[in-house]
């Protein structure tokens, strides 16, 4: 148990009198209405919500008013699908080798492609699916980017999250433009007491202030600036052709302001941003142009949403802005300069009966979204590779994709859904979601459904299975007007084993079949046909898999087993041969246990997974003219990297220093200094290649004052 | 471009060679003399090879194909010295330029398969329709002094940074290659060799440098070169 449980709390349902107080291990028992709002009091903590949907209410979570790390736990709020997790703020911190961060917590998740070295990539890679086939939201909304372009830290700090629900697959009709899984994040609010933290790393350093203002309305406002670029320069050796023109870093912002308006309505401004600078010239001379490399990235979500509730009925509402911007200029010819203004009004109705139809705990739900996007393109670039090609040979004249122009990208959708006990045992969801993809002009119809069967006392089966569609919205796809969505169909099985409080374990096993996958067209043998680069909904891919959680909460003990076995493959085109999907992982393991008393945190996480298929350069042809290697490659992910394991440890201790509670922590990744190969990468001529290695350790040193 | 910015951060590759090496199998240059030809010129083809272990030598190739365009085939020939390109008649130009796409008057490009040894081939295409020159080597400076006659042998100190630099167009690419300590910026203008006092390092070599313009042109010239 993470914290202890909260005796003598007041427990009330919104708009009445009616409270009771809980026993001495955290429970209480209160008839309430579905769909009424609780209301959780206790001193020297922040009020806590809860709505009773008809589901087991599960642990109702206190943060202490100080902003500290007590937190009750007392069983499980069921996961939204077979195969999903969640972790709350605390358990992000406490994962060892995540130096705290949302994004490295992710890789304890079963399903999650798991490498030392985000390469290539800047999402997150599910159940063998592209980063792009899975989305990752804040509050509701999605966010174009997960982590930052230096030391992969996540674009929000961990103390501004409240809840992280990874939802591998199998996930409700409420969300959608995602064929994989889904990340989202809810932010916390600002609580009923002011408070302050401060925290600096070597990797970044931020401040966090929150409090009420008067009696309704509470804030909370964060900001984070990356440290690391004050070092970085002193770590380059002189022997190093380089010049940091404009030293890697970054900030993050974020602020939330919560307001009650009154007992049936609550007010919500938030806003996310982030602003990554990069400037780098390969070599001494700064004015060398065709050396040089620049990165920007930046986007600013703000969100107006409204919640409703009165009886039965709840309603959710949200409005909300991108704005984004993406800057990529390699050498003197190669660049992209891209513009996103996105506009989202979304809003969902709920309305829980405790009986209705002959059934009972009956919830349905409707909503709505249009999500407008004005894209401002402007690039040269080479060709782009798809998933599964490999790298092209570096020729930086080459502008071979040539767009300048705005594209727009009116995607309407339209969702409901009604889950029901049809007995005791039986629970059964069904819904279906109507995506209007305009730009296309695609109507894509997904009839997604759940059933849980409570088999006796601890055990739970349930079976999910839908249809999803991703709409093309990444680099290239945009260019071509007549793309469709990709599409999968998943059908996922689970069984849920809860022998008793705090003890969790979960099995899954999942089959998807991608089609309409967006790939190259089939490449004519004849010698006389060159290269197509073009797109079309060409490809097909299968991924089936099983994985296993199991969880414990206990006194001061948090243990977390997570396992995935996975097999991913794709087939670009009709009669091209079936090959691994790039990030293809067929084993991943993690075991974190983490141990709090008192002024001490101890952890640590041991992880085992696979490398990551590759495809190997046979060798290749000198173009003269342009003097460059043609690389020939082998056939596509047809070799792999070797398997990984380290361990992490993490030291957490804090002390009182006057008003301010002081938190330090260490945190060492690879503690035995494993390098093991990430991958490989050739030299001018493919004819000699090199492993890059994962780094040997890495610590993590940090400080957090909390007034 | 992640992956590519690790790289260059972490500064991986150390243990393989650079493309400024001279000491690896290679073809550094294939050159077709003149670059381009109009009906009835003829093209002969040559390369500059680099060795592990042996000195950079210009050679005749063994094999030479037409990859593109097929129908133009014809244009390549065989004599005692070795491979030719003889441009043919307009009216086969003008066809070649139907089949390629290309507007008329445009030069035709004929991409060529040329090998010097079974595992070294490369790719070079001459353009016929139109009359171009290789480039002329423009003023060069190595170590603060007028480059040397090609052949003659140049002498660098130890631990220094070696300033190399030619005056070129900005359509012009340049490399510098050695095989005498390492060399930095070696696809700028100027650049320099360092050569550093470690048991691993070449002290004799050659030093060259590679010009190419943007009609298929290409020049280069070669010095030994010895560091003390």
């Amino acid at each position: 148990m993470l914290g202890r449980s909260v005796r003598g709390a007041s427990v009330g349902i919104e708009g009445s009198n009616a409270r009771v107080k809980t026993d001495i291990n955290g429970r209480f028992i209160l008839q309430a209405p579905i769909g009424a709002s609780l209301v959780f009091d206790a001193d020297n903590y922040q009020t806590s919500l809860a709505t009773v949907t008809g589901q087991p209410l599960g642990d109702i979570v206190m943060l202490s008013s100080s902003m500290g790390e007590t937190i009750v736990l007392k069983g499980d709020v069921p996961p939204p699908a077979p195969g999903a997790a969640q972790l709350d703020r605390t358990e992000l911190q406490r994962v060892p080798g995540t130096g705290g961060d949302i994004v490295r917590a992710l890789t304890v998740m079963p399903g999650v492609v798991n490498l030392q070295i985000p390469l290539g990539y800047s999402g997150v890679v599910i159940r063998g699916a592209s980063p792009q086939d899975s989305k990752v939201l804040i509050d509701g909304f999605e966010v174009p980017v997960l982590f930052h372009s230096i030391g992969f830290r996540a674009v929000t700090p961990a103390e501004t999250i409240a809840t992280l629900d990874f939802i591998p697959g199998g996930f409700d009709v409420a969300f959608g433009r995602a064929s994989s899984g889904i990340v989202s994040l809810t932010t916390r609010s600002g609580g009923d007491k002011r408070a302050g933290q401060a925290e600096v790393s070597f990797i970044d350093g931020g401040l966090i202030a929150q409090g009420p203002i008067g009696k309704d309305t509470e804030y909370l406002f964060a900001v984070r600036r990356s440290t690391i670029d004050f070092v970085l320069p002193a770590l380059i050796p002189d022997s190093v052709d380089l010049s940091l023109t404009t030293v890697p870093r970054y900030w993050d912002e974020q602020f939330r302001i919560d307001h009650k308006l009154n007992r049936r309505w609550k007010l919500r401004l938030s806003s996310l941003g982030t602003d990554d600078i990069f400037e780098l010239v390969a070599s001494k001379q700064e004015d060398a142009k065709d050396k040089r490399f620049f990165n920007r990235t930046r986007f600013l979500r703000n969100t107006l949403a409204a919640k409703y509730h009165e009886g039965e009925w709840t309603a959710d509402m949200g409005l909300s802005l991108l704005l984004q911007e993406f800057v990529f200029e390699l050498g003197s010819s190669q660049y992209i300069r891209n513009t996103l203004t996105s506009v989202t009004p979304r809003v969902e109705v709920t309305r829980a009966m405790p009986k209705a139809l002959g059934l009972t705990d009956v919830v349905w739900r409707t909503g709505g979204e249009v999500q407008v996007g004005r894209y401002g393109i402007d690039l040269a670039l080479p060709v782009e590779p798809r998933e599964g090609e490999p790298m092209p040979e570096m020729d930086s004249d080459d502008v071979s994709t040539l767009f300048d122009g705005t594209i727009y990208t009116p995607d309407f959708v339209a969702w409901t859904a009604m889950s029901a006990n049809l007995d005791p045992k039986l629970r059964v969801t069904t819904g279906l979601r109507a995506d209007f993809f305009g730009r296309a002009r695609q109507l894509a119809l997904q009839p997604r459904g759940e059933i849980q069967y409570k088999l006796s006392k601890p055990w739970t089966l349930r079976l999910a299975s839908g249809v999803y569609h991703r709409p093309p919205q990444f680099q290239s796809e945009l260019l071509q007007k007549d793309l469709k969505s990709e599409q999968s169909r998943q059908t996922i099985v689970g069984l849920q084993y809860e022998p008793r409080e705090g003890i969790r374990t979960q099995v899954s096993g999942y089959y998807t079949d991608r089609t309409s996958l967006i790939s190259r067209p089939a490449p004519v043998a004849d010698g006389m046909t060159q290269f197509d680069p073009s797109l079309v909904n060409n490809g097909r891919g299968t991924t089936f898999g099983g994985e296993l959680l199991a969880t414990y909460r206990g006194g001061p003990w948090f243990g977390w087993l997570s396992y995935s076995y996975s097999k991913s493959t794709r087939v670009d085109a009709p009669g091209q041969p079936n090959r691994l999907f790039s990030f293809d992982q067929p084993h991943s393991m993690n075991l974190a246990v983490s141990w709090k008393k008192g002024k001490w945190t101890l952890g640590g996480r041991f992880q085992l997974y696979s490398g990551l298929p590759f495809t190997p350069a046979l060798g290749s042809v000198f173009d003269s003219d342009r003097n460059i290697h043609i690389p020939i490659y082998a056939d596509a992910n047809s070799d792999r990297a070797p398997i990984h394991h380290q361990l992490d440890l993490r030291v957490d201790r804090s002390w009182k220093a006057g008003p301010v509670k002081l938190t330090g922590f260490i945190d060492v990744q690879n503690v035995y200094m494993n390098t093991s190969v990430v991958t490989y990468f050739y030299n001018y001529d493919f004819t000699q290649r090199a492993a890059f290695k994962s780094l040997p350790i890495i610590p993590s040193i940090g400080l957090r004052g909390e007034l | 471009m992640r992956k590519l910015l690790l790289l260059v951060l972490v500064g991986c590759g150390g243990d393989l060679d650079q493309p400024w090496d001279l000491d690896h199998d290679r073809i550094v240059a294939i050159r077709a003399e003149p670059a381009g030809i109009v009906s009835g010129e003829t093209s002969r083809l040559d390369g500059l090879l680099a060795g592990k272990g042996v000195a950079t030598s210009e050679r005749e190739p063994i094999q030479v194909i037409v990859t593109s365009p097929q129908s133009l085939a014809e244009a390549l020939s065989m004599d005692a010295d070795g491979y030719l390109v003889t441009a043919p008649d307009e009216a086969r130009l003008d066809a070649a330029r139907t089949e390629l796409g290309l507007d008329a008057g445009a030069p035709v490009p004929l991409q060529l398969g040329v090998a010097f040894t079974p595992e070294l081939v490369g790719i070079k295409t001459i353009r016929l329709g139109m009359t171009s020159l290789n480039p002329a080597l423009g003023a060069m400076q190595i170590d603060g002094a007028e480059a040397p006659a090609p052949g003659t042998e140049i002498v660098i100190g130890i631990e220094v940074d070696v300033p190399v630099s030619i005056e070129t167009l900005d359509t012009d690419e340049v490399n510098w290659l050695t095989s005498c300590g390492e060399m930095h910026d070696f696809d700028l203008p100027s650049g320099y060799i360092r050569v550093e006092d470690e048991v691993d390092t070449s002290f004799m070599g050659e030093l060259a440098v590679v010009l190419r313009d943007d009609n298929g042109g290409v020049t280069w010239q070669v010095w030994p070169i010895r560091a003390e």
